[in-house]
């Protein structure tokens, strides 16, 4: 799919679609909420710019970070004068004022902290993957037990895009038909390193490359498409089988950078093929969702449906349709799904994030399709790094989601 | 008169050629995009006696006199013109044409409509919110078809501030432009389609009518609903107006993309579509947003003399429930 065809079918088709997510409902209802930034690399840099553009839903009261040089440029970012700065969470989590706390640090780190961010009674906006492990992701699943009053959100932010919803919609109504493939990948031909400034930060900063800290490809990136899939369809992986290799950058890493994993849902009779590499960026991401009736062709912002051809042939026992300015199908024979682009998920998660504070409500990137999603790339990394096939636990106590 | 016969026995052993050989045409098709959308042209003959090359080319200068997307189209530089400009023949008959629907229509049919399309958000630049009363007014002071006329081949308008939009009709005469190229191949057994305008003319093998269908009004191009109607026009045009794809939200309730060009508002009324058959394509397509905005009973009344034009109409009755007629003259509705 490329962009272009986008761009150039999006711009005339002015939109009987109707997004789920009614922006003229989301007025701020309350005061911004005081929100705090613990981990202030480029997810959590990238979170506050996002924030800086909703100065009626949030405040940005202080930022947290064991690098002095990370809490200076957050500390840039600043619309509102200086925040208060911490190189110790525990001290942030004393903090009275601050209502709600993003964590945007290393994997490995997500558990530790978001627990001790939840005994403080605080609202959570939690990066992805939930937690590093299968047993952390259910220690939070009894954590946030009886705390209705806390949300806690997961943030799988692509899926809050109206786009997503409405496929999600488009999914269970059946637009697709049956769907018994997904083809989805997250391709980059580069290092996927960060500049380290200092070689003594190497492990601080390039986390993602050391199995002690990160889960690698399948946890940074493959686990919003795992997510979607999870969620659209209620559903979570039974077998993991997976192959991959450190291929491509033989640099001292110990994450595979280049990853094919193929998950087994038997209940839906669905085979999901998740890949990642570094070693070739022509499809970048990449995203189907492959039906009897149709195809769902996914970028972050912007999705395509191409009906199945046989069935458009099947439509003609006419020669010929008389309709209301028709729809625009693009050379492959495909329609946008939603008029327009839509903005950055995050800006539509955090959106949510507000809502939910304000109602107390769960959101739907929440503690148990998070820890459904953490446990499947979990099993996902054990089937890769082990060699070996792995299988869902009918043990593993989500009770909802 | 013995002159005048020649010409005439000549057609008619074409045409006695052309049926004696209906049994070896063979069917082709050509599809393409243009104006923003698809066209697909069915013919029959004993060759493929047109190419998509040609037919894409004639569209593709077609766009070049009356596509708002390209800034350097002819109707792009009118509308920039302090005064107006040359304008090429397609132009020239569109402005003929239209001028004369405005007029039997009492203005509801109005191609000086652009900036009040523009203002509601259905032009090729948004605008960032929705017109008040002041704007709507003045506005209005730009719109209207007494500021617009032909010198020649001189298009001029009164105020800089007129312009044109000729979307409402455009499509239904390139349909038309089409259906000529494919006659001057003498082609005559064809179906031309276009953004869902038709011209059809003569039948597939055997006698077979051509059969054309009218879309449901789901406006889910994701999952389309069944043809509310399947017809059989025989030769003639067939287009379709409808506020039931093309809207978007306004003030809290849905706008239609048809303007009223008298009250500088959106269409708002029972009609849901209206599919008018006429004998070419540019009459259907420059009637068909005029019906909608006439209404129901105007519409039935309008059409109740007129022999050569016909229009099923899918409305809104004031219970909600959502019903269908169909005029005398409306051609191969069973």
């Amino acid at each position: 799919m490329e962009r272009r065809t986008f761009l150039k079918n999006t711009g005339l088709l002015t939109g009987g679609l109707l997004l789920n997510h009614n922006l003229s409902a989301m007025q701020p209802a309350g005061n911004p909420v005081k929100i705090a930034v613990i981990g202030c690399g480029d997810r959590g840099t990238g979170i506050m710019n996002i924030l800086n553009g909703m100065p009626e839903q949030f405040r940005i009261t202080a930022v947290c970070d064991v690098l002095d040089f990370r809490l200076a440029a957050a500390q840039k970012l600043s619309k509102t004068g200086p925040l208060k700065a911490y190189t110790d969470y525990r001290k942030l989590l004393d903090d009275q004022t601050v209502e709600a706390i993003i964590v945007a640090v290393p994997l490995y780190l997500h558990y530790p902290v978001a627990a001790d961010v939840i005994r403080s009674g605080k609202h959570l906006y939690l990066e992805k993957t939930m937690t590093y492990t299968i047993e952390q992701a259910l220690e939070l699943v009894s954590l946030m037990k009886g705390r209705g009053s806390q949300v806690l959100q997961v943030g799988h932010q692509y899926r809050y895009s109206p786009l997503y919803y409405r496929v999600k919609e488009m999914i269970n109504k059946g637009y697709l038909g049956k769907v018994t493939q997904v083809d989805c990948r997250w391709d980059r031909n580069g290092n996927w390193r960060r500049p380290v400034p200092d070689p003594a930060l190497e492990r601080a900063i390039n986390w993602r490359m050391y199995k002690e800290y990160s889960g690698g490809l399948a946890a940074e990136l493959l686990s919003h498409q795992i997510d979607f899939i999870n969620w659209a369809f209620d559903t979570h992986p039974q077998e993991f089988f997976a192959t991959g290799g450190i291929d491509v950058f033989k640099d001292g890493r110990e994450t595979y950078d280049n990853v094919q994993l193929m998950l087994r849902y038997p209940d839906l009779g669905l085979i999901g093929n998740f890949g990642a590499m570094c070693g070739n960026a022509h499809d970048g991401y990449l995203f189907k969702i492959k039906g009897t009736l149709g195809t769902v062709s996914l970028l972050t912002d912007q999705g395509m449906f191409y009906p199945e051809k046989k069935l458009l042939g099947e439509k003609g026992t006419v020669d010929g349709v008389t309709g209301a300015t028709r729809i625009v199908w693009n050379k492959e024979g495909g329609t946008p799904i939603l008029p327009e682009a839509t903005k950055d998920g995050t800006w539509y998660a955090f959106n949510d994030f507000y809502q939910k504070i304000q109602r107390n409500e769960l959101p739907d990137s929440n503690v148990f399709t998070g820890a459904r999603t953490a446990i499947s790339v979990h099993l996902a990394n054990q089937a890769l790094y082990g060699k070996k096939i792995c299988n869902w636990d009918s043990g593993y106590q989500i009770d909802k989601g | 008169m013995k002159k005048n016969l020649l010409p005439g026995t000549v057609l008619l052993v074409l045409l006695f050629c052309a049926f004696g050989r209906q049994e070896h045409f063979s069917r082709f098709e050509l599809s393409g995009y243009a104006q923003g959308t698809t066209y697909s042209i069915v013919y029959y003959a004993p060759d493929s006696l047109v190419s998509q090359q040609q037919t894409d080319s004639l569209l593709q200068r077609f766009d070049r006199s009356v596509s708002l997307y390209q800034p350097n189209s002819l109707i792009c530089r009118f509308n920039r013109s302090a005064k107006g400009i040359r304008v090429d023949e397609p132009i020239r008959v569109l402005i003929a044409r239209v001028l004369q629907i405005s007029h039997s229509t009492g203005g509801l049919v109005d191609p000086t409509v652009k900036p009040l399309v523009d203002a509601w958000g259905f032009g090729v630049v948004k605008p960032r919110h929705d017109p008040g009363k002041d704007e709507i007014k003045e506005l209005l002071r730009n719109v209207g078809v007494d500021k617009i006329g032909l010198k020649g081949d001189f298009l001029y308008k009164t105020k800089p501030g007129v312009q044109l939009d000729l979307n409402g009709i455009a499509q239904g005469y390139s349909v038309d432009l089409l259906a000529s190229l494919l006659e001057r191949h003498h082609i005559y057994n064809y179906l031309v389609e276009l953004g869902g305008e038709l011209r059809v003319k003569g039948h597939k093998p055997g006698n077979e009518p051509f059969k054309v269908g009218i879309e449901g009004i789901s406006g889910d191009d994701l999952n389309p609903a069944p043809m509310r109607k399947v017809i059989e026009p025989g030769d003639g045009a067939i287009t379709t107006s409808g506020n039931y794809r093309k809207h978007h939200e306004a003030g809290g309730k849905q706008i239609s993309h048809l303007m009223n060009p008298l009250t500088g508002y959106p269409l708002q009324n029972e009609m849901i579509s209206v599919t008018v058959y006429a004998r070419d394509a540019i009459t259907a397509d420059g009637y068909d947003n005029g019906f909608m905005a006439m209404g129901l009973q105007r519409t039935l009344a309008f059409l109740s003399n007129r022999k050569t034009m016909g229009a099923y109409i899918v409305y809104r009755k004031p219970n909600g429930v959502i019903s269908d007629t169909v005029t005398a003259f409306f051609k191969g509705y069973q």
